[in-house]
């Protein structure tokens, strides 16, 4: 990313949505995000690392969130990062992303083919770019790719099997196996995004990965 | 009575659902679209087919989630 030439500057950036007004203009999912805001997947330790973080000079004290209320993986992890910025001070705007696709092309994923989101980007106090997080973790992919293997597997497809190589019949097995298994494995992965945006952070501002 | 025609639940952001959208009106497909963004409501009437948009159930009972080779979106 070009800060330079960034959609996002600090007047744009005051302009992003609260996390109070996000949830409030929300059609749908005030309950999923209120549960998971009140079921907060971070620890103490998770906690006393952002904060020390953000206490540095050069630390996260803005964070831009990509989202949208209907979005299953917004619903889950959304509410982790509020809580981050409310326990480190740091100031969280959230842009809509269907209502800011400027903003949205700078931070695709897929090699810049996919508007995943949540993206959580942190920045300085000054709106200097430090890091970014997309939409799950990389230990989750890992583990939907394993899924995947093992649902094939189970039901005798071949191994390079995808949704676009089986008949339709076989795609909706594999896609409802598939969510089976991964709906019990989402509280683990809003842990392994937290583990994920701490890993970043200790990369970014060459910081010990410890509380 | 059982619906005539398709009913899929969508959202206008997801990848999918458009691209299946875009199919059906290409082929003249007639189908009644239900959107779960706008609204709770239709949001928890497609959670009781699915957890993944585009939904469609067809008027013998069939539910689909997703569409080809794309992932739709998790409500």
């Amino acid at each position: 990313m070009l800060e330079t030439t960034s959609a996002v500057t600090p007047t744009r950036f005051e302009q992003g949505l609260r996390y109070a007004d996000f949830v409030a203009q929300a059609a749908v999912n005030r309950d999923k995000f209120e549960q998971f805001y009140n079921d907060s997947a971070l620890t103490a330790d998770d906690i006393s690392f952002f904060k020390r973080a953000a206490a540095l000079p050069n630390g996260p004290a803005k964070i831009l969130a990509l989202a949208e209320a209907w979005c299953g993986d917004v619903y889950r992890e959304l509410p982790t990062v509020a809580r981050i910025a409310e326990a480190t001070g740091a100031d969280l705007r959230i842009f809509l992303r269907d209502q800011n696709p400027d903003i949205m092309d700078e931070f695709l994923s897929n090699n810049g083919k996919s508007r995943a989101i949540p993206v959580f980007v942190f920045y300085t106090k000054d709106l200097r770019y430090i890091t970014r997080f997309t939409e799950r973790s990389a230990g989750a992919h890992a583990e939907l790719a394993a899924i995947m293997d093992e649902v094939r597997s189970q039901l005798h497809l071949p191994p390079t099997a995808t949704f676009a190589t089986v008949s339709e019949s076989e795609r909706q097995t594999f896609l409802r196996e598939v969510i089976k298994r991964i709906t019990p494995r989402f509280p683990d992965w809003r842990k392994e995004s937290i583990k994920e945006m701490r890993a970043l952070l200790s990369s970014a501002l060459a910081i010990p990965n410890q509380g | 009575m059982p619906a005539q025609r398709p009913i899929v639940y969508t959202i206008r952001g997801c990848d999918a659902c458009v691209k299946l959208l875009k199919k059906w009106q290409s082929e003249g497909i007639s189908y009644e679209e239900r959107r779960v963004e706008l609204s709770q409501a239709t949001m928890d009437e497609a959670r009781k087919y699915g957890d993944m948009v585009p939904i469609v159930v067809w008027p013998d009972g069939r539910v689909e989630q997703g569409f080809e080779g794309t992932l739709g979106c998790f409500i």
